[in-house]
């Protein structure tokens, strides 16, 4: 039995792993007893991040993968079931806010729809395809995808930033309905699919969101991108604090444990309130 | 750095009404495992004491007091005895909850005593045990108010079924839902987390009442027992294909109530096999 304080050796792959969210989730399923493959697309990266587990004593491997290539997630799939014996729980994390020159537009382009769906959605899929037959012919295994809480219904009435960070907004959504979808294709092999939907971190991507509020908005130029980050978070968040990936890894390891073993097709908001459901 | 999970919530003590069975008393359990001092409150004294009795042989510090959420004045003595007895709260579980008024396994349909007895326990109840322990948990610089709610208190689906019994029930727990979302909102400067779990079919008293009634006012069923109905509709209608149990709920309560849950407010969880998603 596992529960959320305690993983149990629990094999855990993680995508997009080697920094940001990913890498806390990394870190505190490691600290909880996990083993994790920890999966980016930049190998070097995965290599320092999981250098820096082991350093606090955890166990962590470093793998690249390419998730918007199926052939890559399988050939990783594969790699770490030849490892370890098996996957238990699965981390779908890896993702991006738009096509690169993000940071300067202020409306999107087709490059940020194929950007973000190849990697939020595709990606997704790309991963639960080649992770899900190893898991149900165990007939166990848990399958948590970070979504964001910007794939829920939006609020308010200004739009005045453009509109560059719908088709990220729109794939989150989709990952939403995905989980979903799968938890009930799942469900009679007793895996569960849920997604964590983070609110507001600063991570490489609210930097990045941060300088293409600047772009927007002449009046935030004087300002840092940390300074427009903290007035975001005074200006949208209930508990008034950023999240961290901390704070992300640890609804994860809630949901990857036995705590959560009727947890099903939900979508739970680490956003300090921001976005109710 | 790893914790056990005795260490989940030591240190904190934590009230459940509605504590002396079915949920309530599945949350108190997994809530003492997992290190806190647990208080519960129900209406009966004498179902205090089981349960009291029960989990202090288990070893578990455990106080036991008579209460009526539907009372203000009764909600307020029995926090005020837990932290006399206690010396704090820093989790309320609000769990009391009914149905339907006596006598509503023979009927189809709602009459006005079921609207009086949910909206009274499921909303006021919830709102009296939140108003009795908030002047507390600001004086103490936070807390966690966890409520529960129902998945029923989502979104219906599905066809029509012939019987409105159960929307009182329903829209007293929506109200628990939109309650947890708003005092979320008005508590989070003080540092105090308020969130809903939503449980889906578990075999309680209150199930057995509610299959009870679908086999009175429906023709035949299957013929079988109460509980075999509620089996075969867990297979029909659950994706993970079974009921839940209140240590299930428990679970969900612990995390909601630990300090990994620091930055979750204004949230329901459904802990109900996939039933219903949100």
């Amino acid at each position: 039995m596992t529960d959320a304080t305690n993983l149990d050796g629990a094999v855990t792959l993680i995508t997009g792993a080697g920094r940001g969210i990913g890498q806390g989730i990394a870190e505190v399923l490691s600290e909880r007893g996990a083993v994790i493959a920890l999966s980016d697309l930049d190998a070097d990266r995965a290599v320092v991040a999981a250098d820096a587990i082991k350093v606090n004593g955890g166990n962590a491997f470093p793998f690249g993968g390419d998730t918007t290539i199926q052939e890559s997630m399988d050939g990783l799939a594969a790699a770490v079931v030849e490892e370890f014996g098996r996957i238990d729980i699965l981390v779908c994390n890896a993702g991006v806010i738009g096509a690169p020159g993000y940071q300067d537009r202020v409306d999107h382009t087709e490059e940020d729809w194929d950007a973000t769906f190849g990697v939020n959605v595709k990606g997704f899929v790309h991963t639960a395809n080649a992770v899900a037959p190893h898991m149900q012919e165990r007939n166990a295994g848990r399958v948590i995808n970070i979504a964001s809480h910007g794939g829920r219904k939006p609020r308010g009435a200004k739009a005045v930033l453009g509109n560059v960070q719908a088709p990220y907004s729109v794939s989150k959504a989709a990952v939403i309905q995905w989980t979903h979808l799968l938890a009930i294709e799942l469900a009679p092999n007793n895996i569960t699919v849920n997604a964590v939907c983070p609110g507001t971190l600063w991570t490489p991507m609210w930097e990045a969101i941060a300088e293409n509020r600047k772009t927007a908005d002449p009046e935030l130029a004087e300002f840092s991108g940390r300074e427009v980050f903290e007035q975001s978070i005074r200006d949208r968040m209930p508990m008034g604090r950023e999240q961290t990936p901390r704070d992300i890894g640890k609804a994860v390891a809630f949901l990857a444990s036995d705590d959560a073993s009727e947890i099903t097709g939900q979508a739970l908001n680490v956003n300090g309130g921001a976005v109710m459901n | 750095m790893t914790q056990s999970s005795a260490e989940q919530l030591s240190g904190k003590v934590a009230l459940v009404t509605g504590g002396a069975r079915g949920i309530g008393l599945g949350i108190a359990t997994v809530l003492a495992e997992r290190g806190a001092d647990v208080a519960i409150c129900d209406l009966a004294q004498s179902a205090c004491d089981e349960a009291v009795s029960d989990l202090g042989a288990a070893g578990y510090t455990i106080l036991g007091t008579a209460a009526d959420v539907a009372d203000r004045d009764s909600m307020n003595r029995a926090v005020s005895n837990v932290i006399t007895a206690l010396g704090q709260i820093d989790i309320l579980v609000a769990n009391a909850g009914v149905w339907a008024s006596d006598g509503f396994e023979d009927r189809p349909e709602y009459n006005d005593a079921d609207w009086d007895i949910t909206h009274s326990v499921n909303v006021r109840g919830v709102v009296h045990s939140a108003e009795a322990v908030i002047p507390h948990m600001k004086e103490r610089g936070g807390g966690k108010i966890v409520n529960i709610a129902s998945h029923g208190g989502r979104k219906p689906r599905g066809t029509a079924t012939g019987r409105t019994l159960g929307l009182p029930y329903s829209v007293s727990k929506a109200g628990v839902i939109q309650w947890t979302h708003g005092l979320a909102i008005e508590l989070a400067p003080f540092n105090i987390n308020v969130n809903a779990v939503c449980p889906g079919e578990l075999w309680t008293n209150m199930i057995e009442g509610i299959y009870t009634n679908r086999q009175n006012v429906t023709d035949g069923g299957s013929g079988g027992s109460v509980r075999d109905e509620y089996d075969e509709s867990m297979r029909n209608t659950v994706p993970l294909g079974r009921g839940q149990t209140p240590r299930d709920i428990g679970h969900a309560v612990a995390f909601l109530s630990s300090d990994d849950a620091a930055e979750v407010t204004g949230q329901a969880l459904n802990v109900n096999g996939g039933a219903r998603m949100n």
